[in-house]
């Protein structure tokens, strides 16, 4: 279980440092090597680490215990097949912990970076909405029932295609250099993470990594089903090209129309799943 | 810290692959720590610690 949970971080690590250099061909430039993001890591755990003196202690360092943390918790629920609602309700927590990030170090950066991340939560409204259209067809909300409906039924993403796209655009605003990355704005410096260096970013990079693996491992389980192991992680490889593709040609929005964006898909979700209920 | 955490994950998984320890309790045990294996690590390995500083306020 240890390694497998190893293998998760490193593996999210590397699917970013593939999502980093996907957009550097994109755009013409050569980009950093497709394990940078794992060198990122080891290189911040070496660097020099000290906790700013305007900074709250307790909460600096408690937010990077608590994101690595609760993303752990969600990769084990994921692999035992819970409930999708813990997932979503990791996926708030994480709000929580970025606000958190953000106003712990008393730099007026990661201050605006936190606030965004507040603002940024309209980016979650579509999931809950891909989970009343999810319920509708599976009947439960659990992880394990859905993978056995799909094993009688055929793939969601087959059945339900705006629900895999909302989740789909959820997943866009949680990577990198994406369209809704407002909370790590370049205006910002690096956001709510402006003041956790060192150490501290050493941890919250290998939250980042797990991150990334249970968003992609949970949409593949829940809109395309139990798959082989390494089929798995190859669809992960080509969502992440997807999401690369995405964030590479899109400009990053401003925050009024990033929540903009967001709510207008929220809007045509609840229509959708309106008119799925009505049909059924 | 850092081997406290690392000892507990070793011997929960010790205890997991035994079958004297049930996954829902070595899970828990390695949802805290994981964390804290990771930067008491981090904060063992780094580089000589410095005094705090002032938060970054712009070039």
């Amino acid at each position: 279980m240890i390694h497998y949970l190893l293998f998760a971080v490193f593996f999210g690590l590397l699917l970013l440092g593939i999502h980093r250099k996907v957009i550097a061909r994109i755009q013409r430039r050569p980009g950093p090597p497709v394990w940078q993001e794992i060198l990122h890591m080891f290189k911040f755990s070496f660097k020099s680490t000290w906790i700013p003196q305007t900074a709250s202690e307790t909460l600096f360092v408690a937010v990077v215990l608590i994101a690595i943390g609760i993303w752990t918790a969600a990769f084990f629920i994921v692999l035992a097949g819970g409930s999708l609602l813990i997932i979503f309700g990791i996926y708030m927590l994480h709000k929580i912990v970025e606000h958190g990030f953000g106003l712990s170090s008393g730099s007026p950066y990661g201050k605006f970076g936190g606030v965004r991340s507040v603002i940024s939560a309209a980016s979650e409204i579509p999931l809950f909405v891909s989970v009343a259209a999810i319920t509708l067809f599976t009947k439960s909300l659990s992880i394990s029932d859905i993978i056995a409906y799909q094993e009688v039924s055929g793939p969601l993403i087959l059945v339900i295609p705006l629900v895999a796209v909302a989740m789909y655009m959820v997943i866009v605003s949680k990577m990198p250099f994406g369209p809704f990355s407002i909370v790590e704005s370049k205006e910002l410096v690096s956001g709510y993470k402006t003041e956790h260096f060192g150490v501290w970013r050493a941890g919250l990079e290998i939250c980042n990594g797990l991150k990334t693996y249970v968003l992609l491992m949970t949409f593949i389980l829940v809109f395309i089903g139990a798959v082989p192991f390494w089929l798995m992680l190859v669809l992960m490889v080509l969502i992440v090209v997807t999401l690369s593709f995405v964030c590479a040609l899109c400009p990053m929005l401003s925050p009024f129309d990033s929540v903009t964006v967001q709510t207008l898909i929220t809007a045509v979700m609840i229509v959708y799943v309106a008119l799925l209920w009505w049909l059924l | 810290m850092m081997l406290l955490s690392g000892f507990a994950g070793i011997a929960a998984t010790a205890l997991w692959a035994l079958n004297l320890m049930p996954l829902l309790y070595y899970e828990g045990l390695l949802v805290v720590a994981f964390p804290l294996f990771v930067l008491s690590t981090g904060l063992w390995w780094m580089a000589r610690q410095r005094d705090a500083d002032i938060p970054f306020l712009g070039y």
